[in-house]
């Protein structure tokens, strides 16, 4: 729970293979909770958490959780366009789901042009490795590996466990904190029509409040 | 519509406000130390200098300078303070050594010169009275032209100085503020302390003993300077001022370093690195700061974010579409209509790629599923509900609704989130007093009709997504149950809003006047409530539509 008040919001998506822990990391880094079973995704689910970056600036993050599995493909291929910042999610336990990476940032940096989002890798489920549990999860990416396809193109990459919260919150951080520096260097911009970015509405110069009050009583048709 | 009230409207959930109240408790606080801090200003800014004196002439003082080593560590930006500060502080030095000789008495010249001349012609008494006040205020010593008569003065003073010392222990307790306030070139207590501690070893006991000091101190002012005659003053008080005077010492010190990082936090609300400040003040630049603008600054500052804070607040606590982006029901709103935009152009698609004799097939087939998808008349459905035992509690009969109309559209919906929200206004209904504000049941009201309303929405559009993805199309069966879906929710809408109604109306206390604009409000979200849930549907049509084409 977060004072509601917020300087942007930025909209995030993470794509990824299905059972990587997409869901579960959205889970702890919004809730702090991590669920042992839970139901694949459907579509697109949303999170939404208010975090700050360096200079104190109020950033509310609204996640857009999509489904992994094949068959949303062609779904959730509709949702991308609006996001300025992707999370490229593999299990470090899951080989194949590091190999589908690079796809996964073709997509989405062919559905999200012109627009040029950013990117973070973020392997999951770190706290499997090493364990002796009857899944016998065994480590199929290494971080040297993972960190070195990251260089390449120009990623941010973390490792994190959505059960011991390792990282999870630096995983966000590092892409909105990434995301407001291209807002700082003029890079990104608030644009209508597109809603990566938008500005709060709560900025702390008017009366803006007084205009929402007028208002509260409006049309919803389109 | 969706997109462009979102832009309107985002922000996080309603339930924040409570981690929101601490941060504004805590920023009261920090508001109540900058008040005292620019009130308390004027004794600081001495107490600053008067601290930097006392680290000149004490280095057995432990550490005096952390507190001030902190602002150094804590932020660079207060480089301009801290120069400002160390540019009081070697004027203060200078001030100190040359002050015990000649200056810091000066100042004190005019006051000693008619003070001791009243003081002669005064009883013992009085004198003490008149004496011990000005010391504890002014530890000044005299100018040497008066000094004969300030000396017969400590000597009365000395012999009643044990009678007096409780006395005088109060009073240089509450006079140590004004003494640090208005010492300035002033030789510290402590100083003086250990000087007179040096000269008189042995400390008279006896009114013999006195006299001897007396001569003493006499001699003392005839080589020297005041300094010891003063300083035979302070034998007298030497031991409590020692004690006391560590005390204060010690305490100021630590009271300085509160101080210190308090106003360092109140300057860096909100601001960090004091970056905001600096610019506004053009401290930069190098212009001087001053200590009680940026203080008064920061207090008005924090003070109108507070109301603005407080007031927005407020105004998203009954402000539906803020509300209604709070459940997510904007983004699922949007996230279908970008799903039906999508469809609706696979659709125009096909048809643009169908053979001529194929395409009037295919728009008739779309203006068929259009038509099932219109929302039957209100009489319709009274049958039905009576079907629904009166035995069954109510959400019970709005889930076994929804699963009525939906029976034959071939996915697993979930009611769940929606049965458990209206479980929860009704549980609302039951455990509220009766003299609840006519505010709050507006409030709950128009929450609850926004969240209900996000949460139809998010129904529709998972709906949406499950039925894209399903294998088998039946699309007249989902247009049917989609709009018996529809009559249920809306029903459902206008249910809630009737509750909240009466619950307002059955109001006691309150303005009629008062009471009738809630009523009003709440029926005209419903009525917002209705458009958005039936808008949501309608953007589910072209998914039902590419089922049968």
């Amino acid at each position: 729970m977060v004072d509601p008040i917020f300087d942007y919001q930025f909209r995030l998506i993470l794509i990824g293979d299905s059972t990587v822990g997409k869901s579960s990391l959205l889970k702890y880094f919004t809730d702090g909770k991590f669920a042992e079973l839970s139901d694949p995704t459907v579509g697109v689910d949303f999170f939404a958490r208010i975090i700050e970056v360096q200079d104190g600036t109020r950033i509310k993050l609204q996640l857009w959780d999509t489904a992994g599995q094949e068959r949303f493909r062609s779904i959730t291929k509709s949702y991308y366009r609006n996001s300025v910042g992707a999370l490229l999610v593999y299990d470090v336990c899951n080989r194949s789901s590091f190999e589908h990476i690079p796809l996964w940032m073709m997509e989405a940096k062919r559905h999200i042009e012109p627009h040029r989002p950013v990117f973070a890798l973020v392997g999951c489920k770190v706290d499997l490795v090493g364990s002796d549990n009857k899944n016998g999860a065994r480590r199929e990416v290494s971080c040297e590996e993972a960190r070195m396809f990251a260089e390449e193109n120009g990623l941010h990459h973390v490792e994190t466990s959505a059960k011991t919260g390792l990282n999870v919150e630096q995983a966000f951080i590092l892409v909105a904190q990434e995301v407001y520096n291209r807002i700082q260097t003029g890079e990104y911009k608030v644009e209508d029509g597109w809603d990566g970015i938008k500005t709060g509405f709560n900025r702390p110069n008017g009366m803006d409040f007084n205009l929402l009050e007028a208002e509260t009583v409006q049309s919803t048709c389109c | 519509m969706p997109s462009s009230d979102s832009e309107d409207f985002e922000s996080a959930d309603e339930g924040h406000s409570s981690p929101n109240k601490k941060e504004r408790k805590k920023r009261l606080s920090s508001s109540n130390y900058s008040d005292n801090l620019e009130l308390d200003h004027e004794p600081q800014k001495f107490q600053d200098q008067h601290s930097t004196t006392l680290k000149e002439s004490t280095k057995k003082q432990a550490n005096p300078e952390d507190g001030w080593d902190d602002f150094d560590i804590d932020e660079e930006a207060t480089e301009t303070v801290t120069e400002q500060k160390e540019s009081h502080t070697s004027k203060q030095e200078s001030t100190a050594k040359t002050g015990p000789t000649q200056s810091g008495w000066d100042d004190f010249g005019e006051w000693g010169d008619s003070k001791v001349n009243e003081e002669s012609q005064d009883t013992m008494k009085h004198q003490k009275q008149e004496v011990s006040q000005p010391v504890t205020d002014h530890p000044a010593p005299q100018p040497k032209s008066e000094g004969w008569g300030w000396g017969w003065g400590v000597d009365s003073l000395l012999s009643t100085a044990t009678a007096g010392i409780s006395n005088l222990t109060t009073q240089v307790s509450q006079g140590i503020s004004t003494v640090l306030e208005t010492g300035i070139g002033a030789p510290d207590p402590e100083e003086l302390a250990r000087i007179s501690v040096k000269n008189n070893d042995s400390k008279p006991k006896s009114a013999e003993s006195e006299e001897i000091e007396n001569t003493e101190a006499k001699s003392d002012q005839n080589v020297n300077d005041g300094a010891f005659q003063f300083g035979s003053l302070f034998s007298g008080v030497t031991k409590f001022v020692e004690t006391t005077g560590t005390k204060v010492i010690a305490g100021g010190l630590d009271t300085l370093e509160t101080i210190g990082k308090k106003t360092m936090e109140v300057l860096q609300d909100g601001d960090p690195g004091l970056a905001k400040k600096r610019a506004m003040l053009g401290l930069d630049s190098g212009d001087k700061l001053v200590l009680s603008q940026v203080l008064r600054e920061a207090k008005a500052k924090a003070d109108e974010e507070d109301l603005m804070r407080e007031a927005k607040r407020e105004a998203k606590e009954v402000h539906y579409e803020t509300l209604f982006d709070d459940f997510e029901g904007l983004v699922h709103l949007e996230a279908l209509e970008m799903l039906s935009k999508q469809v609706s152009m696979r659709i125009d698609e096909r048809l643009r790629n169908a053979a001529p004799d194929k395409r009037h097939d295919i728009k008739e087939t779309l203006q068929q599923v259009a038509e099932l998808c219109e929302m039957p008349e209100e009489e319709d459905d009274e049958e039905e509900q009576e079907e629904i035992s009166e035995d069954t509690s109510k959400p019970d009969a709005f889930h076994e609704r929804l699963q009525r109309a939906t029976r034959d559209i071939g996915l697993k919906l979930q009611f769940q989130p929606l049965i458990k929200q209206y479980t929860e206004i009704l549980t609302w209904f039951e455990e509220t007093e009766t003299d609840i504000a006519g505010k709050a049941i507006y409030k709950r009201a128009v929450s609850g009709l926004a969240q209900t309303t996000a949460l139809c929405v998010e129904l529709y559009h998972k709906t949406a997504e499950m039925l894209l993805v399903k294998n088998r199309r039946s699309t007249a069966d989902e247009a049917d149950a989609l709009t018996q879906m529809t009559v249920v929710l809306t029903r459902h809408i206008s249910d809630l809003a009737t509750q909240f109604t009466e619950k307002l109306s059955g109001h006691p206390s309150e303005s009629k006047e008062q009471i009738n604009g809630y009523i009003t409000n709440v029926f005209l979200e419903a009525g917002n409530s209705s458009k958005y849930i039936e808008n949501a549907f309608q953007l589910t049509l072209p998914i039902i539509q590419i089922g049968a084409v």
